[in-house]
């Protein structure tokens, strides 16, 4: 999923000059005086931003380290005093980071074994699939109990559980993404490949990566979003009379809320928005403008982006060194790994490569050592899923058919309000995107701002909606609407902007040239024209609404539940309740209904958006 | 040259045969039986129209494929794998674009695990022989289409190959560029001391063919085979303009032409239970129409061959239109002229209205359209759904890419008023 791209002023800088003119390009708020240029671009400022960086990374594990080997608390005593939100803020960062560093692995790995083993492959994609419609959520009490029985004296076991709710939350879109591009690696690229005797390590490092960089760092950022919301719902989690909080944001904002600490509320909303934005600007941004070096050529974006802070970062000298030194030991490493996996005959310049490069009818060269593991480790998998099928399908017998009954009529309900929230977010995310994305100038302030909202936690924002619906009497079936919908219309408004921001601009004068306008302009020119954009907004929309109702349907406020009838809240009681057959029917229900729309619905919308609303055919 | 008969056998192949299942099930065959050799110190040359499996024979030679049936023999060893000693130069250069032109050529000298001085003196040893001197930390996507098959052509060499496979290498550059690399290649080639010793190169134009090689190996498609292989033994430096280049353009030309349409078509033999279902070429009636007009505008008649030239396409495209105008009886093609019949004359001067008339009743006496007409007449409603026209089409012409096919008939009947398609009820019905 090529994501939209922020509309920055563009320079095409030639990628041949690795020193770039950092006048012309970087935004230098401080003022251009010419000792604060020369101060900036001896490198001295970029080197002192790195070494502040390292204390500060040094001495913030060393926190981290302190919190979570120390003994378990029964409840978490949250300090609302401002000082100490830093620290808050800091520990869910440092699960955010940690989980989506899982994520990368897990990503790489999975993403890796399904592309390349192609028996593998018939059972790790649907698995994948899978995965991406099951509501992870329900899962959450189960994984904190077991892993805090693991660790029954200190703080990991629950730092984990927090951890592994937000790779789930992370994960799979990175997988399916690298998963993609790996099947998708041109045949001439890897055909040179071939004939060059490239080992699997180069093909990886110097093909597959490369070649996976741009969607995967995309789809990183979406995850990293994502991840949030799993991180306020596991930071602030409660079951039954115990108390799972972890320090963090999350929890803050919820201690918040019990003692009616506006101001709090106040500022923990702010660290959130302040944690996005420094993520965005530190990481993802200077990622994706080194990124760019891996498009493929004939792409249709043709501008580039830019980042002050990696041209800062270009002008350090222990950079330089650090670039230097770990080109040396990729070099080493790069060789190690040849003589390693290199057959004994040296003189013979063309042995065949060791990990087979299957050939057009599938079938392994040779089986070597990768081949039998792979086997090994598919046949494992494959027993695994077995048993736990076994124990599923034995679980769900027990569900009595009228349970079941109760269950689709939740079910129904929840769809109901998932679509109800989707269809209101289309309805003032579509005028609202056009608006923005056809004019350059409200893009340019806008975007940034959608892109925080849409990385927000919806969660966070649930107390304060709460209490506005109480206020105005509305009942939580209705209103559960309204929190789905919090987090899910962002994703739709986003993509609507994109959509507006790529309508090519001859189709846009012949509307004019022609006076198409008003409604008809809308309905024959615009609106079909985002539809393809408009599509990947429901989808994603849709996913984050389902998810939300698990707990959007079901809410403490004050000490007091409130509960709309749906398959969310009946997946959240029967979790909390440690009802196993209850808890295992409603997900396979929820499951079922997400798959079946998938498949009869954005299956179906999609084809039609890339045959008749595809602009670049 | 010397005369390369007297060299030795570096690559040979032994009854190639390369088949290929369609989605219907159906097996297609795009090469069949292909025996030839590559002698040291030579350039071959394949040539032949698009599908005739060239490209696909170049693969299974550079042990990419392994082809259905046959075997391929290096140095007289069969082949189990890669073959030895290939570098290979890619239509679409196939450069790493993460990488820079310096980078791209080391890449492919890392699994040879030379030392760094080696290594880098072979970079720089191959940049100077294809002339990218002060490129070398340029990005693939800064310098232009001839530029970056000059790195291909650099990483080629830099892994100091016995054979240099090339794959269309100088179709997506424009015709100047690919003039000055020809030429450079050639030199390259002769002071290369055997590395490369040969090179195999795959095209679709004559000339170029004529200006590389030693011999020319001449494919004919559906299936591949080999219809014959010119000896080239035109002195080098070769120029364009001199009369026995032209001259074995044109020799080369009559055999293609003669091969791709024949004088006397084999006459089908059809009985009235059995039609023979003639394929119908994959062009769009507009580039029929449109060639028609165009003969008509410039005398009526022409050589294929020049008119390719004159009409902007392919050569192997333009014999495409010209089999499927013959095929509508508005031209004829005695040797490899086309002359416009006097139904094409008239064809050309109507209006487009009736000239869909004239069309409709053309592509009625084609056996396939005549079938398919009666089966959408004969169906309920009159409305066929496209899977039913695309199994049908298999079916008759079991021999076809189905997609192509289809696309093709209904281009056809489209502009024809024959019948009508809809793409969202798929739904092919009578006009």
């Amino acid at each position: 999923m090529q994501e939209p791209v922020e509309n920055q002023p563009i320079k095409t800088s030639p990628r041949g000059s690795r020193q770039r003119d950092t006048r012309a390009t970087s935004p230098v708020v401080w003022g251009q005086s010419g000792a604060v240029m020369a101060f900036y671009q001896s490198g001295a400022l970029a080197d002192i931003v790195i070494i502040l960086g390292i204390l500060g990374i040094f001495y913030g594990i060393t926190q981290v380290g302190h919190e979570w080997t120390g003994v378990l608390r029964p409840t978490v005593l949250i300090d609302l005093s401002f000082r100490a939100l830093p620290r808050y803020t800091f520990f869910s960062l440092v699960r955010g980071l940690a989980a989506y560093c899982i994520s990368f692995l897990f990503t790489i790995v999975y993403g890796y074994w399904a592309a390349k083993d192609r028996l593998a492959e018939k059972l790790l994609v649907p698995i994948l699939d899978i995965l991406q419609s099951i509501p992870v959520l329900g899962f959450m009490p189960g994984v904190v109990l077991a892993l805090v029985s693991l660790f029954p004296t200190s703080n990991i076991g629950l730092e984990l559980a927090a951890v592994l709710m937000i790779f789930t939350g992370q994960a799979w879109n990175m997988t399916f993404s690298f998963y993609n591009s790996l099947k998708s690696v041109p045949q001439d690229l890897q055909e040179a490949g071939t004939i060059y005797r490239f080992n699997w390590w180069q093909r990886l490092t110097q093909i597959e990566m490369p070649f996976s960089a741009v969607g995967l760092i995309w789809n990183s950022m979406m995850s990293m979003a994502g991840g949030w919301f799993f991180l306020m719902v596991t930071e602030a989690f409660q079951l039954g009379n115990r108390d799972f909080r972890l320090p963090g944001i999350g929890s803050y904002m919820s201690v918040a809320v019990e003692k009616g600490n506006v101001p709090a509320m106040a500022a923990a909303v702010v660290a959130m928005v302040v944690m996005i934005v420094a993520l965005d600007q530190l990481l993802w941004r200077p990622t994706v403008v080194w990124a760019q070096k891996f498009r493929i050529e004939d792409t249709s974006q043709e501008e580039s982006m830019d980042s002050w802070f990696l041209d800062l970062l270009h002008h350090s000298h222990i950079l330089r060194w650090v670039g230097a030194a770990s080109s040396v030991v990729g070099h080493v490493f790069g060789s190690l790994v040849l003589q390693l996996f290199r057959r004994p005959s040296r003189n013979v310049p063309d042995s065949p490569p060791v990990v087979s490069v299957p050939n057009k009818h599938g079938v392994p060269n040779h089986l070597s050592f990768s081949v039998v593991f792979s086997r090994v480790m598919f046949f494992l998998l494959a027993a695994g899923l077995t048993f736990a099928l076994v124990q599923v399908v034995r679980l769900l017998m027990s569900v009595r058919i009228s349970e079941w009954l109760h269950l689709l009529r939740s079910d129904l309900l929840t769809l109901a309000r998932v679509t109800t929230a989707v269809a209101l977010g289309t309805v003032w995310a579509v005028p609202v995107g056009l608006r923005i994305g056809l004019s350059s100038k409200l893009s340019k302030i806008m975007q940034p701002i959608v892109q925080v909202a849409a990385s927000f936690p919806a969660p966070m924002l649930f107390p304060a909606v709460i209490l506005l619906l109480t206020l105005f009497r509305v009942n939580i079936g209705f209103g559960s609407i309204v929190l789905m919908l919090l987090g899910t219309q962002w994703y739709i408004l986003f993509n609507v902007i994109a959509g507006a921001q790529a309508i090519p601009s001859d189709l846009k004068e012949a509307a004019a040239s022609y006076r198409v306008t008003g409604r008809q302009r809308f309905w024959s020119l615009y609106l079909p024209a985002i539809f393809p954009y408009l599509v990947t907004g429901w989808v994603t929309a849709t996913g984050g609404a389902w998810n939300a109702s698990i707990v959007a349907e079901i809410v403490t406020f004050r000490g007091e539940t409130l509960r709309a009838q749906g398959i969310g809240s009946v997946i959240s009681e029967a979790a909390f309740g440690a009802k196993f057959a209850e808890l295992a029917a409603a997900i396979f229900i929820m499951s079922l209904t997400v798959v079946l729309i998938n498949r009869f619905v954005w299956h179906r919308l999609y084809t039609v958006a890339s045959t008749r609303y595809n602009l670049s055919k | 040259m010397e005369d390369s008969v007297q060299q030795p056998v570096l690559l040979s192949s032994e009854n190639i045969t390369q088949r290929f299942s369609m989605p219907n099930g159906n097996m297609v065959t795009v090469l069949d039986s292909i025996t030839m050799e590559i002698r040291k110190g030579e350039i071959i040359c394949l040539i032949g129209p698009s599908g005739c499996g060239k490209s696909t024979f170049l693969r299974i030679l550079a042990g990419l494929m392994h082809p259905t049936g046959g075997k391929v023999f290096a140095r007289g060893k069969e082949i189990a794998d890669l073959t030895p000693g290939v570098s290979m130069v890619f239509q679409m250069f196939a450069l790493f674009p993460w990488m820079t032109v310096s980078e791209n050529i080391q890449s492919v000298l890392v699994p040879l695990q030379l030392p760094r001085e080696e290594v880098e003196h072979r970079v720089s040893t191959v940049i100077k022989m294809v002339g990218l001197e002060g490129f070398e930390e340029a990005y693939p996507r800064e310098i232009s289409g001839g530029m970056k098959q000059r790195v291909g052509i650099a990483r080629g060499l830099a892994v100091q190959p016995e054979l240099l496979f090339m794959d269309e290498p100088f179709s997506a550059v424009d015709a100047l560029t690919a003039e000055s690399l020809r030429a450079d290649l050639v030199d390259i080639w002769d002071e290369a001391e055997g590395q490369p010793a040969s090179i195999l190169m795959v095209s679709h134009d004559i000339k170029e063919v004529v200006y590389m090689a030693d011999r020319i190996v001449v494919f004919s498609a559906n299936p591949g085979r080999i219809r014959t292989i010119v000896q080239n033994k035109l002195a080098r430096p070769r120029d364009y303009r001199a009369p026995a280049f032209l001259a074995m353009v044109d020799y080369l030309h009559d055999i293609i032409t003669t091969n791709e349409l024949p004088d006397t078509p084999p006459v089908a033999v059809s009985t009235p239970s059995q039609p023979v279902y003639e394929p119908i070429p994959p062009v769009s009636s507009g580039d029929v129409v449109s060639f028609v007009e165009y003969l008509d505008s410039h005398g009526g008649q022409g050589d294929v061959f020049v008119l390719a030239h004159e009409f902007g396409k392919e050569f192997s495209d333009l014999i495409n239109i010209v089999k499927a105008a013959e095929m509508l009886d508005f031209i004829d093609t005695p040797k490899q002229r086309t002359v416009l019949t006097p139904l094409g004359h008239r064809f050309s001067d109507m209006d487009t209205e009736d000239q869909k008339v004239v069309w409709k009743q053309q592509i009625l006496t084609l056996s396939i359209f005549k079938t398919l007409h009666a089966d959408v007449q004969a169906s309920r409603n009159g409305t066929m759904l496209d899977d039913e026209v695309q199994d049908r089409l298999v079916q008759l012409l079991p021999n076809e890419n189905p997609e192509f096919a289809f696309a093709t008939f209904i281009n056809w009947a489209r502009f024809g008023n024959l019948l009508a398609f809809d793409e969202d009820s798929d739904e092919v019905s009578l006009q």
